[in-house]
C-alpha cells in the first residue's frame, strides 16, 4: 500500500470529522440567528415512524421516506426536547472538538452537568437518535460509542488517531484473545494488511476456536467475533474493511433465524437505523448455517420455539428475504422446524468446522 | 288505652317536656350545651330580624369551677340589642313552657321560647339554679328578673325583680346548667362561626370558658326584609288541605232561635214595631247593605216562606235541597213537615244557595290563595274543566280529587310569594362568602321561590373557589332558615345533590379548595329526623338544589377553564425562561459566537401576549 493512499484516506478522514463540526456549527448558527432575530428557533427532523420508513431496493437499505416533524421551541410541550437536542448538539461539537468519547449511558449523566433533565436514560438515547436524523449520520461520527464490545483479529496494521496515541501502530494478530473493537479501533487509520477475506462469526467461543486453528493464516482472513446481533461499531468497521481495503467479507452465524437476520443486519441495515447510510455492507455474504446444512452435513438439532416460528413469520414480510437463498432457508426452516447452532459440528470432533465445512462455504462463496 | 290521655291531662306541659327532653336536643351534657347556645342565640336573632335591628349578639360561656372535669355546670349567657321584653311578660315568657308569640305561615328560625324554655328548664333540672333575664324595652329602664320554674304547676316563681336605669335596649339571658364544654368545644365554635356567615348582617361574639374570644363582626349594612304571614300556594296542596279549607269557605243556615230574631229586628231597626212581612222586606232591601251575612240568610229565608217574625219563630228550617230546588221546615203549630218550591229568579235565591255551597271556585282561589287573580282563576276553571262559577260545595269527591290534580299541574300560577320567606339574598351571602372565605372566585345564586306540599321554600347557594380555602372540597356548609346544620350530615338531600356532581365535569379535580354553602328557607324545613339537622329528600327540594347547583358549577367551570389557561400561560413563561437561556448558551458555543443572542426579546414579547 503506497503512503499516498494512506495519506488519501487520513484526509478523507479528517473531512469528514470537519464535515460534523460544520454541520453542528451550521445548526447552531441559524438557531443563534433566530434567537437574535426575535424568532422561536426550530429543528426538522425526520420522522422515524413506522410509516416512514421504507425498503430502498437501489441502496439495498431501509431508509427514511420524505416526511418530516418541526420542533419547535416555541411548542412548550416541545420546549424541552428542543432544549436536550440543542444540548446534544453542543455536546457532541464539544466531543469531536475533543476527539473525546462517550457512551449512551455517558451522555445521559452528563446531561446533568448542564442542568439538562432527562427521565432516563431511553429519553437521552431518542435525543442521540434525534441528532442522528437530523445530521444524517451516525453517532459514531460525532464521537458516541456502543457499550458493546466485539473483537477482532487478524494480520492488519492499524495507526490510532486518538489524543495520546496519535500516529502509534499496531498489528492486530500480535494478542491471541482478538481486540476490542471500541472507539480507538473504529477511528483508527487501515493502514495494510495481508489478509484477503473477513470472516464474521457470530459466537465468542468459535472465534477462539479460529484464532487456534488459525483460521487467519491458513485463508488469509481476519476473523471478526460480532457477539451476537453486530454492534454498529462492529458494523462500521465492517464497512470501512470491505469499503477501503476492499476486502469481501462472509458472515457465519448459528443455523436459525435469528442467526440468518444477523447476517442481514450487516449486509442492509436494520430498521432502527433507516436514518443512516453507512452502516451497511451490501456485499457482504451470508454463507451459514443455512437451513439446507442442517440436512447435508446431518448436525444435531434442537426444535425450534413458537418465538422462532413467529420470528420466521414476520421475516417472511420483510421485502429483504423475498428472493434467493434469504426467502429459500426462511422457508425451510419453516419447513423443519428444527434449527442448530455453530457448536454442532463438534459432533463431529472440534476442528470439524474448520477443517470441513469452512473450506467448503469459502469455495462456495466465491460463486454467490 | 284511656289511662294514656289521662296521665298527659296530669302532667303539666312542663312535666311533659322534661320527660321528652331527648327530642327536644338536651340528652346529655354535650349536646344540652351546646342546644342551649342555639336555642338563645337564636331567639335573639329573630327578635331583631323581626323588629330590623342589626343583630349584636354576645354569647359567653364560662364555668362555674374552672378546674372541676366535665361534665359540670357552665354560666351560658346570651345578650342581644333587641327590642326586649316588656316586663310584664317576662316571668311568663321565661318560666312557663308554651307561652310565646302565635306561629303563622312565615319564616322563622324556631317557635319562640320553646327552645329557649326547654334550655333555662334542663338548667334548673341539673344545677338548681335560677334564671336571671334583663329585658329594656325603651332603653332607659331595666327589668331585672330571677325566676325559678314551678315544673309541676307550670308557672313561674319570681326570686327577685328590680328595675334599673339603662342606656340600651335588649335582653340579656343567663342561666346556670350542666355541660360538656371539652366536647362541646368545637361544635359550638363551628355553629358560632357558620352562623356569623349565613347572619352577615350581624355582629356576634363568643368568650369561651378558656378565655379566648371569638368576635365576628357584620360585614354587609342592609338587613334582609322581614317576612310576613301569607296565604298557601296552589302548587303541591293536597286533598285533605283543600276540604279543610272548604269547610272555612261554607256558612251553616243559622239557627233561628228567639235570639237571632231579636238580632234581626235590631239590625233592621225594629225592635218596637212589629211590621208585616211586606213591610219587613221592604226595610231588609233599603238596609241590605249594612246587614252582615247572617241576618242575610235569615231575611231570604223568610222571602221564600213569606212569613213575618211570629209565622217564622214556630218553624224549624230542615234542609234546603239546592239541586231540586227545594225548601223543608217542621211547623210546630201544626206540628207537620212542610215543603216549598224555590224559585230562582227570586232575588235572594242567590244568597241562600251561595250560604250553603260556599264560595264560587274562583272566589275559592282568588280569596284563599296566593297569587291567584280573577283572570288565572277562570283560565284554571277551564283548564280543570269546571265551571268558573261552580260551588266549592257543591264538589263531589272525585271532582275534589281532580280539583287538587289540577291545582298541581297547571303550570300558569306564579311561583309561590317568598315575602313569607326570609333568604338572605344572593349580594349579603356573596359579600359573606368573599369576606368569610377570602376566595379567587365566588358566585351565588337565589332560586325563583318553589313550594313542596304548599310549603313555599327558596333556595340559596354559593360557590366558592381557591384563594384562602383549605383544599379537600367541597366543603359543604349547609343552613335551613338561617340556622347551621351541623349534625348528620351523611342523609342529607344537598350532600346528595352535591355528591351526585361529576366535578370533573366543571374542571374541578384532585383535591379542590372549594367551599358550597346552601340555604333553604321555608315556612317549614322538611327534617328527616327530630334532631332537626338534616333536610328530607323532597323532589320539588331536590331540583330546586340541583338547577342551583347546575347554575353555579357552570359558572365555575367557565372560571376553571380560565384560570387553566392563566396557569398555563403562566406555566409557558416559566418555561421559556428556564430553557432559552440555555438555548441561547449552547447555540453561541456551537456557532462559535462569544456574545449570548438577544433572546430576552422573546420572554417579554411572550409575557406581554399572555396579559391579553
Amino acid at each position: 500500500m503506497t503512503t499516498n493512499k494512506i495519506k488519501d484516506r487520513k484526509q478523507k478522514t479528517k473531512v469528514k470529522q470537519q464535515n460534523i463540526i460544520d454541520a453542528l456549527k451550521d445548526h447552531g448558527a441559524k438557531v443563534y440567528g433566530d434567537l437574535d432575530n426575535g424568532q422561536f428557533p426550530k429543528f426538522s427532523i425526520p420522522s422515524r415512524s413506522v410509516s416512514n420508513i421504507v425498503y430502498d431496493k437501489k441502496l439495498r437499505q431501509y431508509i427514511l421516506g420524505n416526511s418530516a416533524a418541526v420542533r419547535s421551541s416555541r411548542n412548550s410541550s416541545q420546549l424541552r426536547s428542543f432544549t436536550q437536542l440543542m444540548w446534544l448538539a453542543f455536546f457532541a461539537n464539544r466531543l469531536t472538538q475533543e476527539k473525546k468519547s462517550s457512551t449512551l449511558r455517558d451522555v445521559y449523566y452528563s446531561s446533568q452537568a448542564f442542568a439538562i433533565e432527562f427521565e432516563d436514560q431511553s429519553e437521552s438515547d431518542n435525543i442521540i437518535v434525534d441528532l442522528e436524523a437530523v445530521l444524517s449520520k451516525p453517532r459514531e461520527d460525532f464521537h458516541i460509542f456502543p457499550e458493546e464490545r466485539s473483537s477482532i483479529f487478524g494480520d492488519l496494521n492499524i495507526e490510532y488517531t486518538i489524543p495520546g496515541y496519535e500516529g502509534k501502530k499496531m498489528n492486530l494478530s500480535n494478542h491471541p484473545d482478538g481486540y476490542a473493537i471500541g472507539p480507538s479501533l473504529t477511528t483508527a487509520e487501515l493502514l495494510d494488511t495481508s489478509a484477503e477475506i473477513v470472516i464474521a462469526i457470530e459466537k465468542g467461543g468459535l472465534f477462539t476456536r479460529f484464532v487456534e486453528e488459525q483460521v487467519d493464516k491458513k485463508f488469509k482472513s481476519i476473523i471478526i467475533n460480532t457477539g451476537g446481533q453486530a454492534p454498529r461499531s462492529t458494523r462500521t468497521l465492517l464497512k470501512r474493511l470491505h469499503d477501503e481495503l476492499g476486502l469481501p467479507v462472509i458472515i457465519l452465524t448459528d443455523g436459525d433465524v435469528y442467526g440468518e437476520h444477523i447476517a442481514m443486519v450487516i449486509k442492509s441495515g436494520s430498521a432502527n437505523a433507516a436514518h443512516l447510510r453507512e452502516l451497511t455492507v451490501p456485499d457482504a455474504k451470508w454463507v451459514g448455517v443455512w437451513a439446507t446444512d442442517i440436512e447435508k452435513f446431518k448436525l444435531p438439532t434442537i426444535p425450534m420455539t413458537e418465538s422462532d416460528i413467529k420470528r420466521c413469520h414476520d421475516l417472511q414480510n420483510d421485502p429483504r428475504y423475498q428472493e434467493g437463498i434469504w426467502k429459500k432457508e426462511l422457508d425451510v426452516f419453516l419447513k423443519i422446524k428444527r434449527k442448530a447452532e455453530l457448536e454442532a459440528f463438534s459432533k463431529y470432533g472440534l476442528t470439524n468446522i474448520t477443517d470441513k465445512y469452512l473450506p467448503q462455504k469459502l469455495e462456495l462463496a466465491k460463486s454467490l | 288505652m284511656s289511662s294514656i290521655k289521662e296521665k298527659f291531662n296530669q302532667i303539666s306541659p312542663s312535666e311533659f317536656f322534661y320527660r321528652n327532653r331527648d327530642l327536644a336536643g338536651f340528652s346529655n351534657p354535650t349536646r344540652s350545651l351546646y342546644t342551649a347556645v342555639r336555642e338563645f342565640v337564636e331567639n335573639s336573632l329573630d327578635a331583631c330580624d323581626q323588629k330590623g335591628i342589626f343583630p349584636d349578639v354576645h354569647l359567653s360561656i364560662k364555668a362555674v369551677d374552672p378546674d372541676a372535669p366535665d361534665p359540670k355546670p357552665y354560666i351560658l349567657t346570651v345578650k342581644d340589642n333587641g327590642p326586649g321584653i316588656e316586663s310584664k311578660h317576662v316571668p311568663l315568657a321565661f318560666g312557663t313552657v308554651l307561652y310565646g308569640s302565635k306561629f303563622g305561615l312565615k319564616q322563622a328560625r324556631g317557635m319562640f321560647g320553646l327552645g329557649a324554655t326547654m334550655a333555662i328548664l334542663y338548667g334548673q333540672i341539673t344545677t338548681n339554679k335560677p334564671v336571671y333575664v334583663k329585658s329594656s324595652t325603651d332603653g332607659k329602664i331595666q327589668d331585672e328578673f330571677e325566676l325559678l320554674l314551678d315544673i309541676q304547676k307550670n308557672k313561674p316563681v319570681i326570686l327577685k325583680h328590680n328595675t334599673k336605669e339603662v342606656t340600651k335596649r335588649g335582653l340579656s339571658v343567663s342561666i346556670c346548667l350542666e355541660g360538656d364544654y371539652a366536647k362541646a368545644d368545637s361544635k359550638i365554635k363551628d355553629y358560632v362561626y357558620e352562623t356569623s356567615l349565613i347572619t352577615p348582617y350581624a355582629t356576634i361574639t363568643f368568650d369561651d370558658p378558656k378565655g379566648e374570644k371569638f368576635h365576628y363582626s357584620k360585614i354587609v349594612n342592609e338587613m334582609p326584609p322581614a317576612p310576613t304571614i301569607i296565604r298557601p300556594h296552589a302548587h303541591g296542596i293536597d286533598v285533605e288541605t283543600i276540604r279543610r279549607m272548604m269547610v272555612e269557605s261554607q256558612f251553616e243556615i243559622p239557627n233561628i232561635d228567639d235570639m237571632m230574631i231579636e238580632k234581626v229586628r235590631k239590625d233592621l231597626g225594629l225592635t218596637k214595631k212589629n211590621l208585616t212581612f211586606a213591610g219587613i222586606m221592604d226595610k231588609a232591601t233599603k238596609r241590605w247593605k249594612t246587614l252582615s251575612r247572617p241576618v242575610r240568610v235569615v231575611i231570604s229565608l223568610m222571602s221564600f216562606l213569606a212569613m213575618d217574625f211570629d209565622k217564622l219563630s214556630k218553624i224549624r228550617i230542615d234542609d234546603i235541597d239546592v239541586p231540586n230546588k227545594k225548601l223543608y221546615y217542621w211547623d210546630f203549630g201544626d206540628s207537620q213537615a212542610k215543603s216549598i218550591d224555590l224559585d230562582s229568579e227570586n232575588p235572594y235565591y242567590k244568597q241562600l244557595t251561595g250560604t250553603v255551597q260556599g264560595e264560587t271556585l274562583t272566589a275559592f282561589l282568588t280569596k284563599r290563595f296566593q297569587r291567584i287573580g280573577p283572570s288565572t282563576a277562570v283560565k284554571f276553571a277551564e283548564f280543570a274543566g269546571f265551571k268558573p262559577e261552580k260551588r266549592m260545595g257543591s264538589l263531589t269527591n272525585e271532582e275534589l280529587v281532580k280539583l287538587s290534580d289540577s291545582l298541581q299541574k297547571f303550570e300558569d300560577f306564579l311561583s309561590p310569594d317568598p315575602s313569607c320567606l326570609a333568604p338572605l339574598g344572593e349580594e349579603p351571602l356573596e359579600k359573606g362568602m368573599k369576606k368569610f372565605f377570602k376566595p379567587d372566585f365566588c358566585a351565588v345564586v337565589q332560586r325563583p321561590a318553589s313550594a313542596y306540599s304548599g310549603f313555599p321554600f327558596v333556595v340559596e347557594m354559593g360557590i366558592a373557589y381557591g384563594g384562602e380555602i383549605r383544599p379537600g372540597g367541597p366543603h359543604v356548609y349547609r343552613y335551613a332558615n338561617r340556622i347551621p346544620l351541623l349534625y348528620d350530615e351523611g342523609s342529607d338531600v344537598v350532600l346528595k345533590v352535591v355528591n351526585d356532581t361529576d366535578w370533573g365535569r366543571y374542571k374541578v379535580k384532585g383535591d379542590p379548595p372549594f367551599v358550597l354553602v346552601s340555604h333553604i328557607c321555608s315556612t317549614r324545613i322538611p327534617y328527616k329526623t327530630v334532631g332537626k339537622e338534616n333536610v328530607a329528600d323532597r323532589q320539588e327540594i331536590e331540583r330546586e338544589l340541583r338547577l342551583g347547583l347546575q347554575f353555579l358549577s357552570r359558572k365555575l367551570a367557565a372560571y376553571m377553564s380560565k384560570r387553566g389557561q392563566a396557569e398555563m400561560a403562566k406555566k409557558r413563561a416559566n418555561l421559556y425562561a428556564k430553557y432559552l437561556p440555555l438555548i441561547s448558551q449552547f447555540c453561541t458555543e456551537l456557532s462559535g459566537k462569544t456574545k449570548e443572542p438577544n433572546y430576552k426579546k422573546l420572554l417579554e414579547e411572550e409575557i406581554t401576549i399572555d396579559d391579553k
